[in-house]
């Protein structure tokens, strides 16, 4: 276990920022934070580095086993990188790497040719050895990003907390630098947690997911984990896109409208107001129903992009959903706006306070 | 012709006219405004003085300004402002660092507090040391008290006759309390915008407060400090009211440059008064230049670190 959070409050006047948050991330795994504005994931990792600290309680932070709870930022050995990458624009780029070297007391600084060798190495692995002289204000968002990184990683820290590492870049160069992020991690193995609030980055890069909703931890598990079985209403909503129906339960099945679909398994429960969750690709658009089905109205189609959107509306209560067709799918059923159709529900969800399927 | 080619190709050039500029009439007449007002309130008066302090020959000048009592004045000035400055521009450091990278209670009473000096007038300031250390004010007292505390310190204070109020003790305070808003309020914005991001970054790289305050967060201030100096010094220099009501205005002891241009004035003595005045006169145009210098400077080095 190399990071391990225990029971970890933080509140900023009466906003509670992390409510009793317990995390524990293994040995050079690497760990995305996922979670909406407000819901804490930037105040656990500054919690981590040691730049907050917890509230007065049964709070503790250990790395590797050793409690860093009272132990000031400058002393925990952990690289942290800032969402606007905090350089010193006053240092060149061979200067800012190498700041947490030459900062070290003289008995453990090392020699300044060792400082030199560290921070080429470094240079080259970032790529940015002919920029070595530049200055932050003339780099690219994206070079300024990966000096940031390499800054964090000269001192070579125990964990490399990340702060929305690529929220400020465009799409482009923020995938560019994910897969970067994937590699250089493989080479490295460092243990490194990341907050971000894109789920799809969250996904990607991470070995485990954990969601964070008001300052309590949602969820954590693998990205398919959490993307098959989202624990809540929230998990599921925040990992895509999602249609909702409400209907109510009937042993093992929910009808919605006239319709009974099956969720596999029987709860139970019955004749309770229930709402199910159904991704816009678990839903199939036919011209003749062959199974349960709902009818619905065609409103409008986009097929720009690699998939096609389609938006219906329920004949029976008028709720409008969306539907994702693959290209060839949607060529097959060519629909137009204003068509009736059937759609036939797949992987149908149902969440309610006490019990989920 | 389509509307738009009209727009391209339109053969009078007023048309191009961007809708911010006025025509050359009105342009003139703004400038000529501005430059006349600058020169009836400032280049007038400049020449004047320096002219005046010439007026009779170059010889009357520089004997004016060897004078015993001139001197005195040059020297307690300089005085003042060499331990003034170097105060107020620790202080100014430490009140913009608390204010802008701490969040605490009671921040906005300081950042009052330190406009404080800029909102009095100086002659009061003056009033309230007279009041607080003069022969009637707290500090008499307490040399006349009968069962003093700390009767060592009264000893002391009476073996050497110390004094603040009409002596150069008194000086120094009215002249740091003047100008103590000068620094922090330059490098209270400069550091607020500036954020505390690289104060964080350096710190998780293992630096410590003072490593993080050398390394970082000077050399983000440096060039708004020195621009605080600058200002912090002219106004050291050139302060009368405050000054005024504590010196008692002993020449050759109490005096600074602008109580003795005064002292000179009312005795009569014109162009002796001009030939001082024209020492800070010629102090506010090296603060000028300085500050042009220093904002050059500062330019030019966001300039070279965006193009090299």
């Amino acid at each position: 276990m190399s990071v391990e959070v225990k029971n970890v409050t933080k509140k900023f006047g009466s906003f509670t920022a992390l409510d009793n948050v317990s995390l524990k991330v293994e040995s050079g795994e690497l760990v995305a934070l996922l979670g909406p504005s407000g819901s804490g994931k930037t105040t656990l990792l500054r919690t981590i580095a040691g730049l907050e600290f917890p509230d007065p309680g049964t709070a503790q932070i250990l790395f590797y086993g050793e409690d860093v709870t009272q132990i000031p930022a400058s002393e925990r050995k952990a690289g942290f990188a800032f969402q606007h990458y905090a350089l010193f624009r006053h240092l060149s780029v061979f200067e800012n790497i190498a700041f947490g070297l030459r900062v070290r007391p003289k008995t453990t600084r090392p020699p300044e040719a060792e400082i030199r060798a560290r921070v080429d190495k470094l240079l080259k692995l970032i790529q940015l050895e002919p920029m070595a002289g530049r200055f932050p204000s003339q780099l690219s968002g994206g070079q300024r990003q990966r000096v940031a990184l390499a800054r964090a990683l000269a001192v070579e820290p125990k964990v490399l907390l990340l702060d929305e590492p690529f929220g400020a870049l465009d799409a482009k160069v923020r995938k560019e630098l994910r897969r970067w992020l994937r590699q250089l991690h493989d080479e490295i193995h460092i243990t490194t947690l990341f907050v971000t609030h894109d789920q799809e980055e969250a996904l990607e890069v991470s070995d485990r997911v954990a969601i964070l909703r008001a300052g309590k931890i949602e969820q954590i598990g693998t990205p398919e984990e959490i993307y098959d079985n989202p624990a809540s209403p929230f998990v599921y909503d925040f990992l895509g896109n999602v249609n909702l129906f409400s209907g109510r339960m009937k042993d093992g099945a929910v009808v919605i409208g006239e319709t009974e679909f099956s969720l596999g398994e029987g709860t139970g429960e019955t004749d309770t107001a229930a709402v199910a969750f159904v991704r816009p690709h678990d839903i199939r658009v036919t011209r003749q129903a062959n199974g349960p089905a709902l009818a619905a109205l065609v409103l409008r189609s986009n097929a720009a992009g690699p998939v096609a959107n389609l938006e219906l509306k329920r004949l029976d209560s008028g709720e409008i959903f969306n539907v994702q067709l693959s290209k060839e799918q949607f060529q097959e059923l060519a629909p137009k706006a204003g068509e009736p159709v059937f759609v036939e529900l797949k992987n149908v969800r149902v969440f309610s306070d006490d019990y989920s399927i | 012709m389509t509307p738009a080619a009209t727009t391209f190709h339109t053969p009078h050039p007023v048309a191009q006219r961007r809708s911010t500029t006025e025509s050359p009439l009105v342009r003139r007449l703004l400038i000529g405004v501005a430059l006349a007002f600058l020169s009836v309130f400032l280049l007038v008066p400049l020449v004047a003085v320096f002219s005046q302090a010439f007026a009779k020959g170059i010889g009357f000048y520089f004997h004016t300004l060897s004078d015993p009592n001139a001197w005195s004045a040059i020297k307690l000035t300089l005085y003042a402002a060499a331990i003034a400055v170097p105060l107020n521009c620790v202080f100014g450091v430490a009140a913009a660092w608390a204010i802008a990278k701490f969040d605490f209670r009671g921040k906005n009473v300081l950042l009052t507090l330190i406009d404080l000096p800029f909102s009095v007038s100086p002659v009061i300031s003056g009033l309230i040391y007279v009041l607080v250390f003069g022969a009637q004010g707290w500090l008499g007292h307490y040399r006349d008290a009968e069962q003093p505390w700390l009767p060592w310190l009264q000893n002391w204070l009476n073996e050497h006759n110390f004094k603040i109020i009409f002596a150069v003790p008194g000086i120094v305070l009215a002249t740091i309390f003047v100008t103590f808003p000068f620094v922090a309020r330059e490098l209270i914005p400069l550091m607020q915008a500036q954020g505390r991001s690289e104060e964080e970054a350096a710190r998780v790289l293992g630096a410590s407060g003072w490593q993080t305050f050398w390394r970082v967060t000077l050399p983000n201030i440096k060039w708004g400090l020195l621009y605080g100096v600058i200002l912090c010094n002219a106004r050291a220099m050139g302060e009368f009211g405050a000054v005024s009501v504590v010196s008692g205005k002993i020449r050759g002891e109490t005096n600074t440059i602008p109580l003795h241009i005064e002292a000179l004035y009312d005795d009569l003595n014109i162009a002796g008064a001009f030939a001082v005045a024209s020492l800070l006169a010629f102090l506010a145009l090296i603060t000028l230049a300085l500050k042009t210098w220093v904002e050059y400077q500062h330019a030019r080095q966001n300039q070279t670190k965006m193009f090299p």
